[in-house]
């Protein structure tokens, strides 16, 4: 597989401080986005602490397969997915553990939305109300359920999708990264394909635009950090009202095997690629 | 905001309003007024905002559905209207506004910006059991159902999938959840994705037929719904 990806994150039209925060790790393919929470510059420690605890862990983890994994895992999952659980967990015990020491920390917490891209498989790490979105066949897939009340109350059929949208309760979250000891992270591996993109997003985006003009931003431009840029601008234009952080993730094919010689362009690219060693 | 109120015996069962999607009525819990009486149809009728006026449609259902005593396939509703559906009536309380259509194509304009805050345990129990009072937490909740697609025809490896993924794939591939065999079959067929509201089925390489219609876009699935995918029947059920 082939992958090109990029971010931008913007503090938007409303708020004075950003406290979202993303890393791109793109020899990995490993992308995590965290949104803060927490008064004063707290939000931005949370996030920030969770974006690096997740990256750490699981760049230890390649060197080292033998690292302790934290909470609980399946199985069935493969290695990867372990580890972006397991790195939750441990972002949680540290954003947990540093609020307990600061009193001034109080309440701080984050969202995780963690995505490990390898081959054909995906895994995803989830807590709050941040989203991993695949655009596939011209329609969004949501990967991930947020955990937030007005969420919750849809599940239920307390809410109608739509009503939840409009209510002024969608602040409310169920669960994040360190507001308690332990936390439950939604953890899940998917299939993706050629052409596929993966979106990662904070609540200020999902806010702003509805889903059709996700899908179709991200149709129209071919670049992936254009794409994500396009995304904050779209979400500023409509109000801002939070920070907005997007990352975009486009899968394409490598062109190998025998067939791929008959496809147009595929003799220029060869050359190149045998070139991009000598000369 | 106008609503629908559901009555047995006088007695109020439910209340729900009635936003810019269609209210669903029916015997089967997907519905958003579901009406636990096996007179009622799983997909009995549905109450929806059309140009700015009140419609209840009846889906075909065996038994029927009537506005104030008058079986009808399609009617306006007014302020104060009644819809019996069985032993059930509904009571029609239209004297809010209309609701802001779907085809507006820009989102509201966030609510107030609220600090994000999470909830403990308890203030999360209280908080859903106050919520759940407010809308009368629906009679199947608690029960776990799985979503499942069951095998009516075709070649298939399976005689049944259980649905356990956000996402799950009917295609050749090997992660596929409906692995499809042969030549000429996509790696991605068609797909089904788990949303808050249900589980919405889209189009993947192909396109699916649902209950013998080919579908343009993600449609939420209905208990009992059959899907038609490359050669092979299926039906959607939430089992228990």
């Amino acid at each position: 597989m082939q992958i090109v990806s990029g971010g931008v994150t913007d503090v938007g039209r409303v708020r004075t401080n950003n406290e979202d925060c993303f890393r791109i790790v793109a020899p990995l393919h490993l992308f995590v986005l965290s949104d803060g929470m927490g008064g004063e510059a707290h939000g931005e420690v949370a996030s920030a602490l969770a974006v690096e605890t997740v990256v750490k862990h699981c760049e230890e983890a390649l060197d080292n397969p033998a690292v302790t994994l934290f909470g609980e895992q399946q199985a069935a999952w493969s290695e990867k997915t372990k580890r972006l659980s397991s790195a939750a967990h441990l972002a949680n015990t540290k954003i947990f553990a540093s609020a307990q020491k600061n009193a001034e920390q109080q309440g701080m917490g984050a969202t995780l939305t963690a995505a490990w891209i390898d081959g054909s498989k995906l895994s995803i790490a989830h807590v709050g109300d941040s989203r991993a979105y695949l655009l596939r066949s011209g329609t969004l897939q949501q990967l991930t359920s947020d955990h937030s009340l007005v969420a919750e109350q849809v599940r239920h059929g307390i809410l109608t999708a739509a009503e939840a949208e409009e209510s002024h309760m969608q602040s409310v979250l169920l669960r994040a990264l360190g507001s308690q000891e332990e936390v439950q992270v939604d953890a899940e591996e998917h299939l993706v394909i050629a052409r596929d993109i993966l979106l990662l997003c904070s609540d200020g985006l999902t806010r702003m635009l509805i889903e059709p003009e996700i899908a179709a931003t991200l149709q129209a431009e071919p670049d992936a950090t254009k794409a994500a840029q396009k995304l904050v601008d779209l979400a500023n234009d409509r109000g801002g009202s939070d920070n907005i952080t997007v990352i975009v993730v486009r899968i394409g094919a490598e062109s190998r095997g025998w067939f791929s010689w008959l496809r147009p362009g595929a003799r220029k690219h060869a050359a190149r690629n045998g070139a991009a060693g000598g000369k | 905001m106008a609503k629908l109120s559901l009555m047995f015996e006088n007695r109020l069962v439910k209340e729900v309003p009635i936003g810019s999607r269609p209210v669903g009525i029916g015997r089967s819990p997907d519905n958003d007024l579901p009406v636990d009486n096996l007179a009622v149809s799983n997909h009995h009728a549905r109450v929806f905002f059309e140009a700015g006026r009140l419609v209840v449609e009846d889906l075909d259902s065996l038994n029927g559905t009537f506005v104030n005593d008058l079986r009808v396939e399609r009617a306006t509703l007014h302020d104060g209207d009644s819809i019996w559906i069985g032993k059930h009536h509904i009571k029609v309380d239209a004297s809010g506004d209309t609701p802001i259509l779907m085809d507006s194509k820009r989102k509201p304009v966030a609510p107030s910006i609220n600090e994000t805050m999470v909830l403990d345990t308890k203030q999360r129990r209280d908080m859903l059991q106050q919520a759940a009072a407010m809308g009368e937490r629906s009679q199947f909740a608690g029960r776990l159902k799985m979503p499942t697609l069951v095998v009516l025809g075709g070649n298939s490896d399976q005689k049944e999938y259980v649905i356990t993924s956000r996402l799950a794939v009917i295609g050749k591939s090997k992660d596929a959840t409906v692995r499809l065999k042969g030549w000429f079959k996509p790696e991605v067929a068609a797909q089904v994705n788990q949303r808050d509201d249900g589980y919405y089925i889209g189009p993947g390489d192909k396109t699916p037929r649902v209950n013998s219609k080919p579908i343009h876009g993600p449609v939420r699935l209905n208990d009992g719904d059959v899907i038609e995918i490359c050669g092979l029947r299926l039906s959607f059920v939430f089992r228990e």
